[in-house]
């Protein structure tokens, strides 16, 4: 059996933390753009599990359950605001929002 | 762990701390309650209600109704009571207050619910109180989404209109990847502080003082210092300082005048308290925290004090003339490092902001139609002769933000410039004194637009501004008063300097 070290966690969490940045950065589908807002507060969920584990304290792990909880109420309120935005621009594209210029 | 110890971390618990944050959300639940029991024709008193309530809290506030909780920690230091607290309790508070009054005039043009509004605003109201007071990392998260969250709904309220949904999208998206990054760097600092091999690890990491210690003790760990930078990164976000401030002028334009009224002022001040906090907790990685934040400073003030000369929609030139002082609260922070008087000085300018920032916000609810984001520069012609008062209320916040004397924002821009001049950070000065001279010549084009044009335009009726709204007497008496305070905060100071002193 593979033993993974702590290095080996941090990075994952890294690495995935940096897909979700430049999914938010680089694509154009707001939908997209939100599945890697999830994305990097999952990386963050894996760093503190695997920080606590490590340490060998229950913080992280509790913290865990805070961090799902707020991503839950974001997305709630993200589909709404996404939704209603459909509703009265038929697109969900950022290059194609942007009536708000001066 | 056995259930005496559980026992003592219950009793440690102290409710009765955090009441003035418990009593707001009961109001906020109130509301929805009351919604729902009264005829429907007793709708319209419930935003009187909770203007009411904040108002009760902010008398008893200033009562000195929890001052005997100063200098404690409670819930097994989550929280820590301190005057810096007391003082942004009744800081928020007021905010909440004109935001109220302001959404009662604004609110009035749409035909969307009022009740979820005040709701809202309320529970926002409360989670930033119990923000500037948290001494953990976890709290600080929790209450910072709370605040966060409910801002992307407030930001999005006027939902008929796609600007204001597009606004809240872009809102929504920079604001959570911010708090993604804000989160990134606080579980990299648990994971170093925490790490056995490290000497002074903590057990409790999230701990701003055990944090504080561990990093007093490891002063160029790797790891930390990212972490640093990404807590700064966040927190950054929320103030709008540069590189993080491009959400600014469109979501400023596109959130309901009230909205953005709380964004520039009471969302800025939370991020400034917390920044303070934060500085003080990292304060051993100066040598990594005094360049990153000078610079931030420089980049904000010139950036906002330019971005704002080319605009013409009085929002957008609010938003960008607000991201140019938050540069001169960040020279500030910086000088806060060294001297300690500074500390004061962002607590008076933060109250003049206030004062002054809702002075004008005011005005602009009375000016705009129902087309909540179309609100010209132009729209202002002609306003001190059919509405002297407005004009001269208009006149007097624009003049304090822009610094003239004898208003309290000179008196603000002042303080900070002795600290600045006193910790040494003239390069910084020559900016800022830069930033107050472009500044004086956008408020001014406003100004004159507002006091010495007439009422005919050259280029006709493409330009007409909309109706004007009735002024009401309680809208009228927080104008006045608003004008009157930043007026007497100019010429004496003594009375809030004193308050801030002993609270």
């Amino acid at each position: 059996m593979i033993h993974a070290g702590l290095n080996t966690y941090v990075l994952l969490s890294a690495l995935l933390f940096a897909i979700g940045f430049f999914g938010v950065l680089l694509r154009k589908n707001t939908l997209v753009i939100f599945m890697g807002l999830e994305l990097m507060l999952v990386a963050s969920t894996l760093a503190l599990v695997a920080f606590s584990r490590f340490n060998g304290t229950l913080d992280g792990n509790v913290f865990v359950f805070f961090i799902l909880t707020i991503a839950a109420a974001e997305v709630a309120v993200g589909l709404a605001i996404i939704v209603a935005l459909f509703r009265s621009r038929r697109t969900v594209q950022v290059d194609e929002l942007n009536a708000l210029k001066h | 762990m056995d259930i005496a110890s559980l026992q003592t971390l219950a009793a440690n618990n102290d409710w009765l701390a955090i009441m003035p944050e418990l009593l707001l959300g009961c109001i906020a639940l109130a509301l929805l309650a009351l919604e729902i029991i009264l005829p429907a024709k007793l709708h319209s008193r419930l935003p009187a209600v909770a203007l009411l309530g904040v108002l009760a809290l902010l008398v008893f506030q200033l009562l000195g109704f929890t001052a005997g909780f100063v200098e404690s920690e409670s819930f097994n230091g989550l929280l820590v009571h301190s005057r810096e607290g007391q003082v942004m309790r009744v800081f928020f508070l007021l905010a909440a207050l004109l935001v109220g009054v302001i959404g009662t005039i604004s609110l009035a043009k749409q035909k969307l619910p009022h009740t979820e509004f005040y709701h809202i605003l309320l529970v926002v109201t409360a989670a930033m109180m119990l923000l500037v007071q948290s001494n953990h990392f976890v709290m600080l998260f929790v209450a910072l989404e709370t605040v966060t969250i409910g801002l992307y709904i407030l930001v999005s309220y006027f939902r008929s209109s796609p600007l204001t949904l597009e606004a809240g999208l872009k809102h929504l998206i920079m604001g959570a990847l911010s708090s993604s990054i804000l989160l990134f760097g606080i579980v990299l600092l648990y994971g170093v502080a925490g790490n056995p091999e490290l000497t002074g690890h903590t057990a409790s990491a999230m701990n701003l003082d055990s944090l504080h210690a561990f990093l007093a003790a490891n002063r160029h760990n790797f790891l930390a210092s990212v972490g640093i930078v990404l807590v700064l990164s966040g927190v950054a976000f929320k103030i709008a300082a540069f590189p993080f401030q491009i959400w600014v002028p469109d979501v400023y334009q596109g959130a309901p005048t009230p909205v953005t009224a709380f964004l520039a002022v009471a969302s800025k001040g939370a991020g400034f308290l917390v920044l303070l906090v934060l500085a003080r907790t990292f304060s051993p990685y100066a040598w990594l925290l005094a360049p990153v934040l000078t610079l931030m400073a420089a980049a904000t003030l010139l950036f906002g004090s330019l971005g704002a000369l080319t605009q013409h929609n009085v929002k957008r030139l609010m938003g960008l003339s607000g991201v140019s002082h938050a540069g001169f609260l960040l020279m500030g922070v910086v000088a806060a490092g060294t001297q300690s008087m500074a500390i004061g000085a962002i607590y008076f300018y933060l109250f003049a902001y206030l004062l002054a920032s809702f002075a004008v916000f005011g005005v602009m609810a009375l000016v705009a139609g129902p087309d909540d984001a179309d609100q010209e520069i132009s729209h202002y012609a002609g306003l001190a002769k059919d509405r002297p008062f407005l004009a001269l209320v208009l006149a007097i916040g624009l003049g304090s933000l822009a610094g003239i004397p004898p208003l309290a924002g000179f008196m603000g821009k002042l303080f900070i410039f002795i600290a600045a001049f006193k910790a040494g950070l003239y390069g910084l000065l020559t900016v800022a004194i830069i930033g107050v001279v472009i500044s004086i010549y956008y408020y001014f084009s406003w100004i004159r637009a507002a006091v010495f044009s007439s009422s005919t335009l050259p280029d006709g009726d493409a330009t007409a501004r909309p109706a004007l709204t009735p002024v009401s007497f309680t809208v009228g008496l927080v104008l006045g008063l608003l004008a009157f305070g930043t007026v007497l905060l100019g010429l004496y100071q003594g009375v809030l300097g004193q308050w801030l002193n002993t609270r």
